[in-house]
């Protein structure tokens, strides 16, 4: 047995310096010290583990899928030419992922064969395993033959169980080249991680009302009103049913099926379902003859009166004829196969399309029964809707939502991508039939083509490729759309520009791509459903805000359904009848994940709700914890009243504490707002609480819980630090050795902030450090500091204050751009220099003996990278030879200075080509510079506008200087009082040597944050307030006024000038208009636009303007005739007898000049380029225009406009 | 100021016309280190990369020994 593991996962505010360093020197061998942070990737990881376990995803969908039948013939043969046809069926029963594995052509590596993540990031390519799918088919009624295809190779989510990570201590993550507190979730394609974002989508098995303009447009008669569920099968694929309500009080039903939209009238769904009669379908949605208040539902009752009357006219009776008769419609849609009857075609289309969430595969009679109940539920729920008995819902509002989650979207596709795989072996089964004349399935010749010639040929088969181009693009390839309302961007580059970014990617949720170009905010808007289960401070601001959100750092996702087999009983115990009386007052529903349970009345409902909350707290009965028991109370025309439980995945809930039991207790967003939950254990009201708020800052995101004292804040400010923290430069990871990131920043000096919560050690954040604790005086001093600047003190700066770098990989590919193939002998280049050539002693001062860049050489523009040379294979030498003995480089490019850090050998996975792709890792170096930019974790961000020296800055009576000084100004407007509290701890915390606890909530009126922290500070002989007198450092002087100063925690941003600056007096034009191009990339220019032009003029600086408009834009010299005012009718004349190059040439108006005649004299006469003589024209000057004005001018003549221009004096 | 030494054999150069520090180079072996086992690897042009030992794939140039002197301004 293995030991108890011993690793203590206990932390506290404190700095706990000595643990941390024992804790990374010798990482430990048994568990990590910080669950909280792997716990917060969870959603990610669970739901892909889910793809490929026993009964997960796969399992469901492969049943889904079911058996696909082909026959055999010439398919435009009559029927009756060809008699009965042979059934090829065929069907997938297992599919299996294997781990990352070197191929098998691989025969040099005997002992490790596993690619481990790490190897993948170096070697720039995807990290992913082979998926293989068991097939089996059969002729007719033959047996089952078995195959094995292999189905690609998949992209792998690092640290699921497919992949080597998973259980990994951190001492042996640390020997894999991972963080040593890897918490994976991502996925590595093309070297680059990966990460599927979660999206919002309506909440499953739930009919929503809704009201909505565009359902009017269905056609004629369409109201505003519908019900609408998003129906969820086992395999987490969706299909969603909606009922429209008519004008006339008519019902129909609406679904997609592979992007297009079909309406069928509900009765004929109902009828279809069960063998039913009109009385059972009006008493089903009316309620019971005898049920008390029928007499008030006449609205009701006249249109179901209306809805089955209407339906007539179809004429169809028994449940046989209308499953026929659906069949008959559908059939071809659903690609059912012919030799399938009309009625089990009907059959498909009800297991496929109608909720089927309530059976979606082996469907039986009572799947069927309750497929009739819940549509007619909806119908009900549609009826007192339009009667005005109940609310709309709100789809934007938590409560109606869910999340889907990326393994459950990975899966999803590769059920559709094999679903298409199976369909498409039709083509080559028709193509095999075509030319072997239509032999028949049984025949031998069949089944000697069929694996080999038949099945190999279908499309699709490789799932692998499809799933990477899904994950490198983010796109989805679907015939189906799968019910979402996007096609693209699911997929993100999970960033390791910081921590906090990086964790954030795991953390966030989009509303949908579709919402983003909406042009109304409701969907944006903060509503107080989302209390507890999205942060309400950490959403970007501009053109996502409100859309992508971030989820409470307390908040959990299911990820898989729990055990709700014994809820049936209990609520039977407890009371339902299965019948439904007419009034609501007298009955609302029971369901549960969309089932219905039964009907019972309001009291009832209260009794149940609370019965089966005290059970599942309590851990009795079988009622699992983490059920959601929405009670919906009976309201004056609120929300449909009734008790909708659900039990799946995709939920959010988040821990509270039931008072009843002073236990644990989940809360979902659907129960949570008919219920009450006190925020602080005084906020308690006896007899209306139930619940109490763990913590009050479980509402805050994992970021914006790290923003010191943010109760003391304005709110936008919160939302400003939680922008910036994720923009520092910081720590964006320990094993920056074995990364290959495109551009990674790090900060070179991190230090632990004094004032943090206690969430900071919790969440390992000091493990990746984001910037440094800074002596802050608040003062207006050098004159520097206007308008948001700052000082950086000189010394500080030299001492290493917020010192960063910028760590770039370039590839150098030999094999881009060139047909990939695999073998060996395709290699027609080589790194190195060409053997037969010249080698330059400037080329050698960069690169080695190998072609390949000193490791430690500082490279400046222009300089080689690498050198390679064409070879081609000579078979008899055995051997690359090179030809032209030319010798060809990769260069550095950019302005700026670099190091060369590491040089990286990449081979091939068969470990058998020569080297073909190299990745530089360059450092370039990153000083503070004058106009970098710094901010505090209050949204106070500033440019540094001064280094100034430290002799001539003010000190303190005990000496201090500050390392940054801001104005004061920065804080009325903005009121970040959090700033000031933050100065105070921090000040406190570094003279008495402590961690200071920043969270927020903790203070109030009775017990001011400013009076613990003072008298901290008076303890340590300072101000009580944080002022004190200061001396100017020029004159030494002691200040008129005394000077707030104090420790706060200061994040250099990534935004730095050396990124930005343009600057440009010539350089690239436009050919079209010889005017700047615009870009800093290609050495544009700034537009000077009307308003920069109105504002230069009103200055009069007319000059100013000749100059940026005129002179440094499209300065054009033009020769232009006077006489007939245009541009476009002057010619340079071109003379015979002189020389071509002679500067003496003239240019001559053609249309003013008239053919020269005999009498002309010599001197008048000219010629053009044709050698016709002419005369005349010869009032032509120059003169200096914008050249875009001559392109106008040809533009409009074009038209068949003429500009005419008069040219003075 | 050359400091520059390889390791690993010298192949004698033959050839009459071409500059002998050219020869030099492209028949000398560098070596490298691998990125598993930290192992040293020594690789001359056209060879497949791998660890002759433990097989891996990615090697990681050495930092070079010549001199390396920058202007400190
Ligand atoms: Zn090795």
């Amino acid at each position: 047995m293995a030991p108890a593991p011993t690793t203590d996962r206990q932390w506290s505010t404190e700095f706990d310096t000595a643990r941390r360093q024992k804790l990374f020197q010798n990482p430990p061998k048994d568990r990590t010290a910080y669950p909280t942070l792997a716990a917060a990737v969870d959603p990610h990881i669970h739901s892909f583990n889910q793809i490929f376990a026993k009964g997960g995803h796969l399992d469901e969908a492969l049943k889904e899928i079911g058996t696909k039948v082909f026959l055999d013939g010439d398919p435009s043969a009559q029927p009756e030419d060809v008699g009965r046809r042979n059934r090829l069926s065929i069907k997938i029963t297992d599919v299996f992922l294997d781990k990352s594995v070197l191929p098998p052509s691989n025969k040099v590596s005997v002992g490790n064969r596993n690619i481990l993540p790490a190897e993948c990031r170096e070697r720039h390519v995807s990290y992913r395993g082979k998926l293989r799918a068991r097939v089996l088919y059969r002729i007719n009624n033959g047996d089952w033959l078995e195959t094995v295809r292999e189905l690609g190779q998949v992209p792998i989510m690092l640290k699921s169980n497919r992949c080597h990570l998973e259980n990994m201590s951190p001492a042996q993550l640390y020997k894999a080249k991972e963080e040593t507190e890897e918490f994976g979730g991502y996925f590595i394609v093309n070297g680059i991680e990966k990460i599927i974002r979660m999206l919002i989508v309506p909440r499953r098995n739930y009919p929503m009302a809704i009201q909505r303009p565009s359902y009017t447009n269905r056609g004629p008669g369409y109201t505003t009103l519908g019900v609408e569920i998003r129906s969820v099968r086992p395999d987490q694929t969706s299909q969603t049913n909606a009922l429209h309500y008519l004008n006339d009080g008519n019902v129909n039903l609406r679904f997609s099926w592979r992007k297009a939209e079909y309406l069928v009238p509900v009765v004929m769904v109902l009828k279809a379902l069960v063998e039913t009669n009109d009385r059972d379908i009006f008493e089903g949605i009316v309620g019971t003859a005898d049920s008390e208040g029928l007499a008030e539902k006449q609205f009701v009752t006249d249109r179901v009166e209306l809805l089955l009357r209407t339906y007539k006219v179809y004429g169809l009776h028994s449940r046989a004829a209308t499953r026929a008769y659906l069949g008959s419609k559908f059939r071809i849609v659903l690609q059912i196969p012919d030799d399938i009857s009309d009625e089990e075609a009907g059959t498909e289309f009800l297991r496929k399309i109608i909720l089927p969430h309530l059976g979606a595969y082996h469907i039986t009679e009572r799947n069927d029964a309750d497929k009739f109940r819940m549509l007619l539920f909806m119908v009900r729920k549609l009826y007192s809707l339009a009667e005005g008995e109940c609310s709309v819902e709100n789809p934007d509002a938590v409560q109606n939502q869910e999340v889907l989650l990326g393994g459950q979207l990975y899966g999803m596709i590769i059920k559709e991508k094999m679903d298409e795989w199976l369909n498409s072996i039709r083509f080559p089964l028709q193509e095999w039939g075509r030319k072997n004349e239509w032999k028949l399935f049984t025949s031998q010749d069949f089944q000697k083509d069929f694996l080999g010639r038949i099945l190999k040929r279908a499309q699709g088969e490789d799932v692998g490729r499809a799933m990477e181009y899904f994950l490198s693009t983010g796109n989805l390839v679907s015939p189906t759309g799968l019910d979402l309302q996007q096609t693209a961007g699911f997929c993100v580059v999970a960033e390791k520009l910081n921590f906090y970014r990086f964790i954030s990617h795991f953390r966030m949720v989009h509303r949908g791509a579709y919402f983003a170009q909406m042009k109304t905010t409701t969907v944006r808007k903060l509503l107080p459903e989302s209390w507890g289960f999205l942060c309400p401070v950490h959403t970007p601001d501009g053109a996502p805000c409100g859309l992508l959100n971030h989820f409470a750092h307390k908040c959990k996702i299911a990820t898989k359904g729990v055990d709700v087999s014994a809820i049936p009983k209990v609520v039977a115990q407890i009371g339902v009848s299965s019948k439904a009386s007419a009034s609501l007052n007298a009955s609302v529903v029971v369901q549960l994940d969309g089932r219905i349970l039964g009907f019972c009345s309001p009291k009832q409902a209260k009794v149940i709700a609370d019965t089966l909350r005290y059970y599942k707290v309590e851990g009795s009965h079988d009622i699992p914890l983490e059920l959601e028991i929405g009670y919906i109370p009976n309201s004056n025309s609120g929300q449909y009243p009734g008790i909708f439980m659900s039990s799946q995945s995709s939920r959010m809930y988040r821990p509270v504490k039931y008072l009843p039991l002073d236990k644990l207790d989940y809360v979902g967003p659907f129960e949570q707002p008919y219920m009450s939950i006190a925020c602080t254990d005084p906020e308690i009201v006896s007899g209306d609480s139930t619940h109490v708020e763990e913590d009050p800052t479980n509402i805050l995101s994992i970021v914006a819980n790290m923003t010191p004292f943010s109760d003391f804040n304005q709110s936008p400010r919160n939302m400003y630090q939680c922008q910036m923290g994720k923009q520092t430069m910081g720590t964006p990871a320990t094993a920056l050795r074995y990364r290959t990131d495109n551009k990674t920043y790090r900060l070179q000096t991190g230090q632990t902030p004094i004032v943090r919560p206690p969430l900071h050690n919790e969440y390992g954040l000091d493990n990746f450090p984001n910037g440094t604790n800074a002596v802050v005086a608040v003062i207006s001093y050098t004159g520097y500091d206007m308008d948001d600047a700052m000082i950086l003190n000189k010394s500080a700066h030299e001492r290493g204050f917020g010192h960063g770098s910028i760590y770039k990989t370039k590839i150098c590919d030999l094999a881009e751009g060139q047909r990939k193939s695999r073998s060996a002998k395709t290699v027609n280049r080589l790194f190195g220099f060409a053997p037969e050539g010249v080698v330059k002693a400037n080329w050698r001062e960069t690169l080695d003996d190998d072609g390949l860049p000193r490791v430690g050489t500082m490279l400046r523009s222009g300089d080689v990278l690498a050198a390679w040379h064409n070879v081609s294979y000579d078979q008899t030498l055995g051997d690359y030879v090179n030809l032209d003995g030319q010798t060809q480089f990769f260069k550095y490019k950019e302005d700026e200075l670099a190091f060369v850090e590491e040089v990286r050998v990449i081979g091939s996975e068969t470990a058998a080509d020569p080297c073909q792709k190299i990745s530089v890792k360059l450092r370039v170096p990153r000083s503070p510079v004058i106009g970098d930019k710094f901010s505090s974790r209050h949204g106070q961000k500033g440019v540094c506008s001064q280094k100034w020296p430290a002799i001539d800055m003010p000190f303190s009576e005990s000496g201090i200087q500050p390392d940054v000084i801001i104005n004061p100004h920065a804080f009325p407007s903005r009121m970040t009082i959090g700033m000031f509290v933050e100065s105070l701890a921090g000040k406190a915390g570094a003279l008495h040597g402590i961690a200071q606890d920043s969270t927020p909530f903790r203070f109030d009126e009775n017990n001011t944050a400013v009076d613990f922290f003072g008298h901290q500070l008076m303890k340590a002989g300072y101000n009580y307030y944080g002022n004190e007198p200061m001396y100017s450092g020029i004159t030494g002087e002691e200040l008129a006024a005394d000077i707030y100063i104090g420790v706060v925690y200061y994040q250099r941003l990534r935004h730095m000038v050396n990124d930005k600056y343009q600057v440009r007096t010539t350089g690239p034009v436009n050919s079209y208009t010889g005017q700047p191009i615009k870009g800093r990339k290609k050495g544009g220019g700034i537009r000077v636009g009307e308003m920069e032009r109105d504002s230069l003029l009103a200055h009069g600086t007319a000059f100013l303007l000749q100059d940026r408009l005129m002179n440094c834009s499209d300065y054009t010299k033009a020769t232009i005739c006077r006489d007939c005012g245009s541009f476009l009718s002057t010619t340079p004349t071109v003379n015979e007898y002189q020389r071509k190059n002679s500067k003496a040439f003239q240019v001559r108006c053609r249309r003013c000049a008239k053919l020269a005649d005999n009498s002309a004299s010599k001197t008048e006469v000219w010629s053009d380029g044709q050698g016709i003589r002419y005369q005349g024209g010869d009032d032509v000057t120059t003169v200096a225009v914008p050249g875009v004005l001559k392109y106008l001018d040809v533009e409009l003549a074009s038209m068949g406009i003429r500009l005419k221009f008069d040219v003075e004096p | 100021m050359s400091g520059y030494t390889t390791s690993g054999a010298q192949q004698p150069s033959t050839g009459a016309a071409a500059d002998a520090s050219t020869i030099d180079i492209h028949s000398r072996a560098v070596s490298y280190t691998c990125g598993d086992c930290d192992g040293d690897v020594q690789l001359k042009r056209g060879e497949p990369i791998r660890c002759r030992n433990c097989g891996h794939r990615v090697l990681y140039k050495k930092r070079t020994n010549r001199m390396v002197q920058f202007e400190a301004r």
